[in-house]
């Protein structure tokens, strides 16, 4: 690591500023002693390489994820999490190049399950996506400032989202796994309930999807897998187009609660909803003819390629409002759902901390 | 391609010409031959395409028969 030097704290800062080290918002100053904390709270050796990340080809050592994750205001603690997150960006399937370089506004979902979360203070529950919570915000927001200073991705230059992404900031949250009747996320990837997984997908910010249950309709937890693969199969999204990608759906307690009292576990939602976010062939190619070939006007079309492909966890409180985050339905793998197990086994007591 | 020293140009808006550089750069090829494109390109109709392929049709060729300098080449002095 090159260290510089500043006068104090508030010149560094401007530092990091000018050189374009930020998301835009104040810092942590990555002091030498911060950093080897964080470092240390990993249990990895400090220039152990994860390898090159996308588009800038900078190598992601231990020291350099510790050094954003310092900035971003993270406690020790975190650091299995961050590592884990940045693990699995890595993994080929993600493209994680093409993921940052897009025209389009996606941004990796960080999805936390197992005891990990709670032990890091992340939420799964009211405003999950939103602040307040000093586990969900600066996890998420170290990953973004490894993606930039390590990845090299700068808007206007090697990020090209026409718009950008709120959550290129910070997006990560956990399932609510206390509320779900079903069992973790993490489990569906082969995981077991004691492990800690960070679960990642490239994907756009949540829409959200309105239903209210009637318990005397026999039709009501139709109408919300109704509800949801409408969302999912939205015109003019890149899903509908483009018939693929991978999606996620945060259900709320109070709607997995409909969804389980009828019999429906994750796997049957997921079956159901690939069955029904469809639109016919002619309605796509009224609106983007370049995308959907010619054909039947009458043919349905998908929106992702299986169940698979439909990222179904419990998040955000009861009430009103699931959530369906859209994704890019590109990339050489067609923009898949990567999972990483947390390594807590490694981490060190820090000398000092209680 | 250009690492298997085939002639090549890539095809740049001007949108995209600062991210061109960065990709050139960070695959360690920062001279790799780019012929800058109005933009958008996409879109803009058969005839404007059409019309855009003739005006630059023939600067591309010179620069992959290596008769031209790229545009990259040339501002870069």
């Amino acid at each position: 690591m090159t260290l510089l030097y500043a006068a104090d704290e508030a010149d560094a800062l401007e530092f990091l500023h000018t050189n374009g080290c930020t998301d835009g918002l104040p810092v942590v100053i990555p002091t030498r002693e911060r950093v080897d904390r964080m470092v240390l709270a990993s249990g990895l050796d400090a220039d152990l390489d994860f390898g090159d990340m996308g588009p800038g080809g900078g190598a992601t050592t231990v020291e350099k994820i510790a050094i954003n994750a310092v900035m971003a205001g993270c406690l020790p603690d975190y650091m299995p999490v961050v590592v884990a997150a940045i693990q699995a960006l890595l993994q080929p399937e993600f493209d994680l190049s093409e993921v940052q370089s897009t025209t389009h506004c996606i941004a990796p979902l960080m999805i936390v399950n197992g005891p990990m979360a709670p032990a890091c203070g992340i939420t799964g529950s009211f405003g999950a996506l939103g602040p307040g919570f000093r586990g969900n915000a600066s996890i998420g927001r170290a990953v973004r400032l490894c993606l930039m200073n390590i990845g090299g991705a700068r808007p206007g230059q090697s990020d090209m989202a026409l718009l950008g992404h709120p959550g290129k900031f910070s997006f990560c949250m956990a399932e609510d796994e206390a509320s779900s009747p079903w069992e973790p996320l993490s489990a569906s990837f082969g995981y077991s309930p004691s492990e800690s997984t960070v679960t990642i997908v490239g994907v756009e910010p949540p829409h959200s999807v309105v239903f209210v249950n009637d318990a005397d309709d026999p039709d009501s937890p139709n109408r919300l897998l109704r509800s949801l693969a409408a969302v999912i199969a939205n015109t003019g999204s890149n899903n509908a187009s483009f018939h693929g990608g991978t999606v996620a759906v945060a259900l709320n307690p109070e709607h997995v609660e409909v969804l389980n009292a009828a019999g429906m576990k994750r796997g049957d939602v997921q079956a159901e909803l690939a069955r029904l976010a469809t639109n016919t062939r002619g309605h796509l190619r009224s609106l983007a003819p370049s995308f959907v070939r010619d054909g039947n006007p009458d043919d349905p079309i998908s929106a992702v390629r299986g169940p698979d492909n439909i990222v179904v966890y419990v998040g955000g409180a009861s009430g009103l409002y699931s959530a369906v985050f859209p994704s890019w339905a590109a990339g050489a793998h067609n923009n898949p759902v990567v999972h990483q197990r947390i390594e807590t086994d490694q981490a060190c007591a820090l000398p000092g901390a209680s | 391609m250009a690492r298997r020293d085939r002639a090549v140009v890539a095809l740049v808006t001007e949108q995209f010409w600062p991210q061109g550089d960065f990709v050139a750069s960070s695959n360690g090829m920062p001279d790799v031959p780019r012929l800058r494109l109005p933009h958008p390109v996409a879109g803009s109709g058969h005839d404007a395409m059409g019309a855009l392929a003739e005006r630059i049709a023939g600067r591309l060729v010179a620069i992959l028969r290596g008769e031209q300098q790229a545009d990259n080449v040339v501002e870069a002095g």
